[in-house]
């Protein structure tokens, strides 16, 4: 809904010639350029046609550049036209510099490919053919089309289990494992029973298995749903209904009102006899306007029945919002194609009664199919450090391995003499009398101390937390849970749920340094308010007299039904006054400047029922009787002013495809359309060209300040030019986006000449678009002044306070945006992001060497500041201000460097006027020179790449269609949701993954080493006193359970603390929960655990008739207490869920070892009765308790009491005073209120 | 204002999609946030430290009245020099003839352990080999999985039962006590683990083929018993945890008065001597606490008094740099530029 994408055609007049002929006061003009590219076209692609080509590889060369660039706002959505990825070319201010647009540079190969393939023939070879009505030779080999069926899923039974696995042993830690039980199955290696060393494998596996297999089943389910509904399909002259699946490429539909479309369909006919056709495209890229979509006039007179031809189209692809083809029908000459002849797979029909077409694409090779990805795969930071750590443990487990392997080696040969007669060796196999050398699993010593290292290898494998990839894996979903389900991040006004797109990446929201936020949609609402306009030199902005809903409102009635703008707008008595009853020339003006804001333009009105319109948007109970008019378009300035025109009287009624019907105070007026150029990024405004009721032919025209001064004619009245151009200065500082309105009226040679130069540029073949663009700029001259208007795009609910909250908490906002200077200082301004007391430094260049200049001088002064900055007190805090002009001669040379300097010395970087590849350039520029984490905040498409470039990226699911949804890892409905975001579940996850991580790695240690302890004292040879069954159900229901419930619910800091602290957020920047040195505190703590854990059972029980399995079930007891105490000591919130997985993993264990302990052929059968019944048993377990936890518990105590961190204090505040609960939460209150 | 069905119901749906609010899901359960305040610390250190001295005290004190004497006999009874040939030999006789003094009055029952050192029963060739299905159940008398190298006869391959290297090198020294000349009675029965002798010897299962082969392991088996009765076979092959080890032989039901002399004849059958083993006859009086072991005592008296220590020492740190609990002053960034609360 951008100004800049290419506007709607008019609906195309060639067909009143058919149609529509003989319309009174028409001299139609006989061949109108085909419908041009319809609004969903937004990326230029390589494949686009030729005439859509024109305006998109413009926009693709200076997509900073916009309907109303000198506007405040106008440029906000500059970045995000269709150029979003190709373009890094910039575009210089031509009417400001008076030099043509070519300072830009094509800086990537894509986007001068792109302009070579948009003008390339479609060759035989790269082509489809699609012969309509034939489906049969459509699908002949060797073309093979598949068929309409879509398979969604990833696996069939039949391969669910080779590919699962397949893709699940993509991580490194599972063939880890894998090779582990490999080796486990060699006979002399044999550590563990087979079941017990494929268990934990088994079940991990197993556990995301189920989950694929299920997500997998849902996938088929709702294929079987898509594949089984009905088309209605032309079989032998009557259109018959057939299932989805059956639909082949080349067959005829028909698609009624509200129906979706089951494959890619090429339009021949629909009930509109211009051949429009209306589609929602809200299944493909989740904008909810209207479409217009057009059948070729060539194939709209032919019953479909009749219709043959072929259809000559671009292999399927996936840009969908590129088509390219051409119909030859009966061998006649071939007609070409576009994006807007083709309705996707997805679309709904709607406001057509039907449309016929021929499908082209099917099944797989649709573009929603082709479309279908899934959400980008990051990985943590916290993760990517957690491999340090990992390492190290490998490096500790070969340590472990290798002393047991070499002390084996040393008590074998100690004893190499005594092997055979040692009964507990029994080196000699006595079964073979005949060989009294015979030996029983001996392979020599060398072999020997190798099968002992591979075999404590698998002894001590779960050194390596198996558990924790797992468990991590389940607390981040857990995580997401309460993200999503959190009520302060809901968004009421739009029913927009948190959105967690990327599961993996949940703990690095709390590690952010850096925010760049996209402005419009982002920070603003882009809901655009028609404000104030400027109407021959009066400046009419005073709406205060006004604000009821009847209030200048037109209500019109036609056939009795009431009609009612959806949307009121304030309006100036002063103004609506003169419009009423005013004469003169100033009335004249007026006029005609609402007449401009309700015809220039692209609106579709559409009269929608009462109750649809509660539903879909807000609801006006007063209205029950009437109905409301709302008015589709896809720009939102557009919508607002002619919302403000029907309220100043000015109520665009009707639009078809050859007039507009205009209710001016009740009175309904009808324009014809003769003509309309649509805007485009040169010359960054749009026209039309009416007939009027009195036959007089005007020319209207709207764009930004820049582009319309030159077109101006300031001879006359140039004091009204002057107060205009003053006006609009002011309507800029104040933050609104405007608009320059101008017309004149041509004179019955003038409209000949144009409209035979219209006419042959139209049907141009080679450079249509230039030819049109040339048209335009021939008749938009010497135009009359009428005025300004000014649009307001307000602020979003409480972003100051948020952007206040994000800096108190450390994280540098940066704004990018596509605005010019002035409005995007402006909106800083309001926004708080700015202050008085900044000292702005602003680099502005026109040229290469001014830019290296201004870089200089800022670097001298960022160094003067800071030499004064040592006082914290006296610290000026600066704000960088920097055009994307500038940026691309800085990132054209070697000077990132110097920027870099100086942006991160700044409080504020503010970069107006950048293009998306450029934003993309800026998060790469911290990315590349600091460690630090950076999040990415954006509505558009023009954000993707900054979004995707970023650490984090988060879409705002707004106005602006989805595709930064898409691109996204966190989606939300609102900017300050960041707040709660970042500050209170980034702080929570990354304490508590990072916790987890840590105490996977301790835990799962401790129990190593107190396996380690004991293979000492058993002659080097990897005996467990602890059963294996044990050992295998340590890391997975002894341990496990209370590490992912304390991970998903514990929570150090309160919500109201945290928001109350924004500062608290630092931790998390700083890495202080997760480093090197707290891994080898816990490290060292589960040295001192294990070290407890066995040698005080060991020393008791030395010389005692202790059996095996009675202390292995002593030390399997103590272990898991231990941990879990070790757990339950750091545990801040105790609830209910959290007692009853700690207690209860201690019970669980209990019962687990009673269970092995039952079973009589165990060789442990009965231990664990009897070692409970005796009192040593119960004196051991307590002292190795708290053995094992005074060093914790003393550190702990010692460094909360006498070294506290920040998040210390802040828990005892909140413990200390809870008489002050309610001012945070008044204080929470206002920021998602304010 | 009165809304239209149409509307309320939208309404409705909206409201739907909103996340429902619990205190579940708002991550707002009751929940109990201990902090470790000064009273806490020092109070936990003080009852650790309160309750583990008594009962240090308790256990070094019944540890103390155990009456325990050790007799290390393996390189007394073996006069040879090759000590490994003489133990071989079955020939020879190998009683062994020692004195034991009581130190002081035992009461019975009176444990007779055998100790054995550098004995790793817990070998992981040891102790796999062995096979408890076999030992069970009579049919399973061919189950000789794991058993190697004892698992069939040298001659024909018939199955060993009980086979496995832990039964094959069954102690086989035998006692025989007297005090003043007089016999002693050694009570030789339910020294066993009752569970053993129910649930994993088998009572219509008898030993075959067990010790039948070139070189002797260990004592021999009467095959008219059931292996739930052999009580030796069952304690010996319930496994040592450590190489240190005791296994019960027998009790003395008697009680023993000070200063008696225990005559102890020793058939000195066992051969550790091929590995550099040690033998030792224990006999000992026992208590809650198991056999005479100080260390559990003193290590409940000392990590009592450390405890203890470790509560005084906090004491003096809390009062040397008390900090007020959640000052806001503290906070780092209160810290920075006193000037300017936060």
């Amino acid at each position: 809904m951008r100004p800049e994408r290419p506007l709607p055609p008019p609906p195309p007049s060639q067909q009143t010639e058919e149609a529509a002929a003989g319309a009174p006061g028409m001299d139609a003009p006989t061949k109108l350029p085909d419908p041009v590219p319809s609004p969903i076209l937004r990326h230029s692609s390589a494949n686009s046609m030729r005439r859509s080509r024109s305006l998109r590889s413009l926009m693709a060369d200076s997509p900073s550049v916009t309907f109303a660039t000198n506007n405040l706002r106008s440029g906000s959505k500059a970045e995000s036209t269709a150029s979003s990825l190709e373009s890094f070319r910039f575009h210089r201010d031509r009417s400001a510099s008076g030099t043509p647009a070519g300072l830009g540079r094509v800086s990537t190969r894509r986007s001068a490919s792109e302009r070579a393939s948009s003008q390339r023939d479609l060759h035989d070879e790269d082509a489809r053919f699609v012969y309509i009505n034939d489906a049969e030779r459509t699908n002949a080999p060797p073309a093979g089309l598949p068929d309409n069926s879509i398979h969604t899923t990833k696996y069939t039974v039949l391969t669910f289990l080779p590919r699962n696995l397949y893709e699940q042993f993509h991580r490194v830690a599972y063939l880890y494992f894998l090779v582990l039980v490999a080796l486990n199955m060699v006979p002399q290696l044999g550590v563990l029973s087979p079941a017990a060393s494929v268990l934990p494998l088994a079940f991990v596996l197993g556990v995301t298995a189920v989950k694929d297999a299920y997500e997998d089943w849902r996938r088929h389910r709702s294929d079987k749903n898509e594949n089984n509904r009905t088309a209605s399909v032309l079989v032998g002259g009557v259109f018959v209904p057939k299932c989805w699946k059956e639909v082949q490429a080349g067959e005829v539909l028909r698609v009624v009102a509200n129906e979706t479309l089951p494959c890619d369909m090429v339009l021949l006919s629909t009930s509109d006899p211009t051949g429009v056709a209306y589609v929602q495209t809200i299944n493909l890229d989740g904008e909810s306007n209207l479409k217009t979509r057009y059948a070729k006039q060539e194939t709209m007179p032919t019953p479909a029945e009749a219709l043959a031809g072929v259809i000559k189209c671009e292999r399927p692809n996936r840009n969908i919002y590129g088509f390219l083809a051409t119909v030859d029908l009966d061998g006649r000459r071939a007609v070409s194609l576009g994006p807007s002849n083709i309705v996707l797979r997805g679309c709904e029909i709607k406001n057509t009664a039907w449309a016929i077409g021929v499908a082209v694409y099917t099944g797989r090779d649709t573009k929603v199919m082709l479309n279908s990805s899934g959400a980008p795969s990051k990985r943590s930071r916290l993760e990517t450090h957690m491999n340090r750590e990992v390492i190290m443990l490998a490096v500790v487990l070969f340590l472990l391995c290798a002393i047991v392997s070499l002390l084996a080696g040393i008590w074998l040969g100690h004893h190499s003499d005594e092997l055979g007669v040692i009964p507990f060796f029994g080196k000699r196999d006595f079964s073979d009398k005949d060989d009294p050398d015979a030996t029983y699993n001996w392979y020599g010593m060398g072999a020997e101390v190798a099968f002992t290292f591979m075999k404590s290898v698998i002894t001590f494998q779960v050194m390596i937390p198996i558990a924790l990839y797992i468990s991590m894996e389940i607390v981040r979903v857990g995580q997401a849970f309460f993200m999503v389900q959190d009520k302060h991040m809901f968004d009421d006004k739009r029913q927009a749920k948190f959105q967690c797109r990327a599961l993996n990446i949940n703990e690095d929201l709390g590690q952010i340094k850096y925010v760049f936020s996209d402005k419009t949609g982002t920070l603003t609402e882009n809901r655009m308010e028609f404000r104030c306009a400027s109407v021959h030199g009066a400046d009419f902005s005073d709406t205060a007299g006004s604000g009821g809903a009847d209030d200048g409102h037109s209500v019109i009635g036609e056939d009795g039904v009431v009609l009612r703008p959806k949307t009121a707008v304030k309006t100036d008595p002063k103004l609506v006054a003169l419009l009423k009853d005013g004469a003169g020339a100033n009335a004249d003006r007026a006029r005609d400047f609402f007449l401009t804001l309700a015809t220039c333009n692209t609106i579709v009105p559409i009269a929608v029922d009462d109750a649809a319109a509660a539903a879909a948007a807000d609801p006006d109970p007063a209205a029950v009787t009437a109905r409301l008019l709302e008015y589709q378009g896809e720009s939102p300035d557009e919508q607002a002013l002619v919302y403000a025109a029907a309220a100043y009287g000015y109520t665009l009624v009707e639009r078809t495809s050859g007039h507009i019907t205009v209710d001016v105070f009740g009175s309904r007026q009808r324009y014809d359309v003769l003509g309309l150029h649509e805007f485009d990024s040169d010359r960054k405004r749009m026209s039309v060209i009416i007939g009027c009721p009195d036959k007089s032919v005007k020319l209207f025209v709207k764009g930004a300040d820049s582009s319309m001064f030159g077109v101006i004619d300031k001879t006359v009245n140039s004091d009204v030019v002057q107060s205009t151009e003053k006006h609009l200065h002011s309507y800029s500082s104040l933050g609104l986006r405007t608009l320059v309105i101008g017309m004149r009226e041509l004179s019955q040679e003038e409209f000949q000449e144009w409209q035979m130069a219209y006419e042959k540029a139209s049907t141009a073949l080679l450079g249509r678009g230039n030819q049109l663009r040339n048209v335009a700029a021939n008749i938009e001259t010497n135009l009359h002044l009428l005025g300004a208007t000014g649009i307001d795009d307000k602020l979003q609910d409480g972003v100051p306070e948020a952007i206040e909250k994000l800096r108190e908490a450390g994280i540098k906002v940066w704004v990018l945006t596509g605005d010019k200077q002035e409005t995007a200082i402006s909106i800083g301004y309001s926004c708080k992001l700015l202050t008085r007391d900044m000292t702005q430094i602003v680099i502005n260049s026109r040229s290469r060497d001014s830019c290296r200049k201004s870089l200089e001088d800022a670097i001298a002064m960022v160094n003067k500041y800071q030499s004064f900055s040592t006082d914290p007190q006296l610290r000026v805090p600066l704000a960088l201000i920097i055009d994307g002009n500038s940026l691309v001669y800085i990132f054209d040379t070697d000077w990132e460097e110097k920027l870099f300097e100086i942006a991160i010395a700044c409080d504020v970087v503010l970069c107006c006027r950048v293009a998306p590849l450029q934003k993309a350039g800026i998060v790469d520029l911290i990315k590349k020179r600091t460690s630090d984490m950076t999040l990415a905040i954006g509505d558009g498409a023009n954000d993707v790449s900054m979004i995707q470039m970023a650490d984090v990226g988060i879409g705002i699911s707004g106005q602006e269609g989805r595709q930064a949804v898409m691109a996204s890892d966190f989606a939300m409905g609102q900017f300050r949701f960041l707040v709660p975001l970042l500050l209170v579940h980034g702080h929570w996850n990354y304490q508590r993954m990072a916790y987890m991580i840590l105490y996977n790695f301790y835990r799962n240690a401790t129990f190593v080493f107190v396996l380690f302890w004991y293979v000492l004292y058993t002659g080097f040879t990897l005996t467990t006193a602890i059963t294996e069954w044990s050992s295998v159900l340590y890391s997975v229901i002894y341990t496990a359970v209370p590490t992912i419930v304390v991970a998903i619910l514990d929570k150090d800091l309160s919500r109201r603390t945290l928001l109350k602290y924004p500062q608290l957020y630092g931790p998390g920047q700083r890495e202080e929960n997760y480093n090197l040195r707290l891994f080898i505190f816990i490290m060292i703590d589960s040295v001192w655990q294990s070290l407890a854990c066995f040698f005080i059972p060991y020393l008791a029980y030395r010389k005692s008739v202790i059996d095996g399995s009675s202390l292995g079930d002593l030390w399997t007891l103590s272990v898991v207490i231990l941990v879990n105490i070790h757990l339950a000591m750091d545990v801040i919130r105790w609830n209910w869920i959290t007692h009853v997985a700690i207690w209860g993993s201690i019970a669980a264990t209990w019962i687990c070892v009673v269970i092995i302990d039952s079973i009589p052929i165990m060789p442990g059968f009965w231990a664990i009765y009897k070692v409970m019944g005796t009192g040593l048993f119960w004196a051991l377990l307590l002292v190795v308790t708290v053995v094992g936890m005074i060093p914790h518990f003393a550190a702990k105590a010692f460094s909360e009491y006498f070294i506290p961190s920040d998040i210390q204090i802040a828990r005892e505040m909140k413990s200390q005073d809870f008489h002050d609960v309610t001012r945070p939460e008044v204080q929470m209150s206002t920021v998602s209120r304010a | 204002m009165s809304l239209p069905a149409s509307e309320s119901d939208s309404l409705a749906s909206r409201r739907s999609k909103k996340p429902k609010y619990s205190k579940f899901t708002q991550q707002e359960l009751p929940a109990c946030k201990p902090l470790l305040t000064p009273g806490i610390v020092i109070g936990a250190f003080s009852l650790i430290g309160v309750i583990f001295v008594p009962i240090g005290l308790a256990s070094l004190a019944a540890s103390q009245n155990i009456v325990e004497l050790i007799d290390r006999y393996d390189a007394e009874c073996v006069s040879a020099n090759d000590k490994v040939g003489f133990i071989q030999d079955t020939k020879t006789d190998k009683a062994c003839t020692r004195k034991i003094t009581v130190p002081k009055p035992m009461k019975g029952p009176i444990h007779i352990y055998y100790q054995l050192e550098n004995f790793y029963q817990n070998h992981r060739r040891y102790v796999k080999s062995r096979n408890d299905k076999q030992l069970l159940y009579k049919d399973a008398a061919s189950t000789i999985t794991n058993c190697e190298p004892e698992a069939t006869s040298e001659d024909g391959g018939a199955p060993i039962v009980p086979c496995g290297l832990i039964a094959w090198s069954l102690f086989n020294d035998t006692y025989s006590f007297s005090l003043n000349k007089k016999a002693v009675e050694v009570n030789k029965k339910n020294i066993a683990w009752d569970s053993d002798k129910n649930k994993k010897f088998g009572s219509d299962v008898f030993p075959s083929n067990f010790q039948k082969g070139g070189l002797i392991g260990g004592a021999k088996l009467n095959e008219k018993i059931p292996l739930s009765e052999q009580e030796d076979l069952i304690v010996w092959m319930r496994t040592a945890a450590l190489p240190t080890f005791r296994k019960l032989y027998g009790r003395i039901e008697s009680d023993i008065m000070a200063s008696d002399e225990i005559t102890v004849v020793i058939q000195n059958n066992y051969n550790t001597y091929s590995f550099g083993g040690t033998k030792a006859l224990v006999l000992s009086t026992t208590s809650w606490i198991g056999g005479r072991n100080n260390f559990i005592g003193v290590a409940y008296v000392a990590i009592g008094g450390i405890c203890l220590f470790l509560a005084m020492g906090f004491v003096i740190l809390y009062v040397i740099k008390p900090r007020a609990l959640g000052d806001p002053n503290y906070l780092s960034w209160n810290k920075e530029n006193p000037d300017h609360p936060n």
